[in-house]
């Protein structure tokens, strides 16, 4: 009877402690967490693995979150740790080429990726001239997170924000002189 | 042999090398020229005659009309320093209000005389750069070559070039004219990105300054007959006062309003990193 309480006992014990390896196993969700603290090479690295991991469907969660981890700590070399986290993004498949450059000029470059086009400024930037000083503008926002806030970089967004005003003022003139046949 | 020696254009011996020595000393030129971007012609000879033109025109607008408004201005502060305001009936302040009405007249006259001069120099010049726009920056151009072309990497032009404009409002019409002409025209700043924001600013304003006039001359005969209308009665009118505020604005500028359209932006630091995903 002895043995049987023992074996009673040790089967419940087991049972529990399969249990409670069961609950601290992390849901899905939870384990698609982007990274927090304050140290952007850690958080890139726990990044890297989430996203090779199963947790490429929320790439932009994770970018979103690694900004705002290096505006804690801006830097001009911030630039080239993104442009290698996107550049492995896109080896690893999580985005194209075209992808990933629109994404670093978009927070890095001085240009506007919003006006990216291969047809002439009348018949592809006039017609939607108001939609396209709208995404600029929100481009703007977005280089002033990667080149001011992320990578302390004030002169290159005080060109990138010359940029725009100033395409502002030839696309206006320039809309107006293709006149509204275009 | 038929060929003459003593051709070496038509001796094969002679040839050849020729035309090798030729092509080697057209290979710098044409490497050259292949690194350059398509140069755009936004001021060719005739836009910049036309802007020193408007310029003229301005000028010999404003010399006839400042000693006009001068004496309005001297009329009006006797009026309002002889305390006339409100004293109507008084014959001193009446003779005053109807001289004042006469200068007024005058002003009128001179705006209606000039202004149709005025307004085609200034239809012209805003045609023709319309015409460049078009054809140079909304045809040749791409969105992304337009800022490409704007921020001066396709001719490698150096930000402490690009020129500086004072806006639109702030100064005599005539000087406003001479500074564009003096900022187009100058050696030295052909560089095709300043030029396309110059045009532009230029271009925009001439079209608020032509849509102006037009304004102003629909007002002007309005504005005769009623102060021959009020000639009689020798009063001064607000409306008088207006015009004659609004003409002197136009003509001679706000100072308190100058604002710069475009200004020097920073120069670019050589140690900037260059991603390999930079476009």
């Amino acid at each position: 009877m002895k043995n049987i309480g023992i074996v009673r006992l040790f089967f419940v014990a087991a049972l529990a402690g399969l249990l409670s390896a069961c609950n601290s196993n992390p849901s899905h969700e939870t384990a698609c967490s982007p990274p927090s603290g304050h140290n952007l090479d850690q958080a890139m690295s726990a990044a890297r693995f989430d996203l090779e991991t199963g947790c490429e469907a929320r790439f932009d969660d994770y970018l979103v979150r690694l900004l705002a981890i290096a505006e804690g700590d801006p830097g001009k070399e911030n630039k080239a740790k993104f442009s290698d986290f996107l550049l492995w993004a896109n080896e690893e498949g999580l985005l194209s080429k075209r992808q990933a450059r629109e994404v670093y000029n978009r927070y890095f470059g001085i240009k506007y990726v919003s006006m990216i086009g291969e047809y002439s400024v009348c018949s592809a930037a006039c017609p939607r001239q108001p939609d396209l000083m709208r995404e600029m503008k929100e481009e703007l926002s977005d280089k002033e997170t990667g080149l001011l806030k992320v990578s302390g970089d004030r002169r290159s967004y005080q060109r990138a924000h010359q940029l725009y005003r100033e395409a502002e003022l030839v696309l206006e003139a320039t809309c107006m002189a293709c006149g509204p046949t275009r | 042999m038929n060929v003459p020696v003593s051709d070496p254009c038509k001796n094969p011996r002679y040839l050849i090398p020729l035309l090798t020595l030729g092509g080697l000393l057209m290979l710098p030129l044409s490497n050259a020229m292949a690194g350059q971007a398509p140069t755009i012609k936004l001021f060719p000879t005739t836009v910049l005659e036309e802007i020193r033109h408007t310029g003229d025109v301005a000028k010999e607008m404003e010399t006839g009309l400042q000693p006009v408004i001068q004496r309005l201005d001297q009329q009006q502060q006797l009026y309002q320093g002889s305390k006339c305001e409100g004293g109507e009936g008084d014959p001193g302040c009446e003779r005053i209000a109807r001289q004042l009405g006469d200068t007024y007249l005058e002003m009128l006259g001179i705006m209606a005389d000039r202004l149709p001069e005025m307004e085609q120099a200034v239809n012209s010049t805003s045609e023709s750069l319309e015409k460049r726009l078009r054809k140079e920056l909304g045809r040749k151009k791409t969105p992304w070559s337009l800022q490409e072309l704007i921020l001066g990497e396709q001719t490698g032009q150096a930000e402490d070039q690009k020129p500086a404009l004072r806006g639109r409002s702030g100064m005599r019409l005539s000087t406003r004219f001479s500074q564009y002409y003096k900022l187009v025209a100058r050696p030295g700043t052909k560089a095709n990105a300043s030029m396309a924001v110059v045009a532009s600013d230029i271009y925009l304003d001439m079209q608020e300054t032509s849509q102006l006039i037009a304004r102003t001359r629909e007002e002007i005969n309005r504005a005769t007959l009623m102060e021959q209308l009020n000639q009689s009665f020798g009063t001064i009118t607000p409306e008088m006062q207006e015009v004659v505020a609004g003409v002197k604005a136009i003509l001679f500028g706000e100072e308190e309003e100058v604002m710069p359209i475009a200004e020097a932006a920073p120069g670019r630091p050589d140690d900037e990193f260059q991603s390999p995903l930079k476009l």
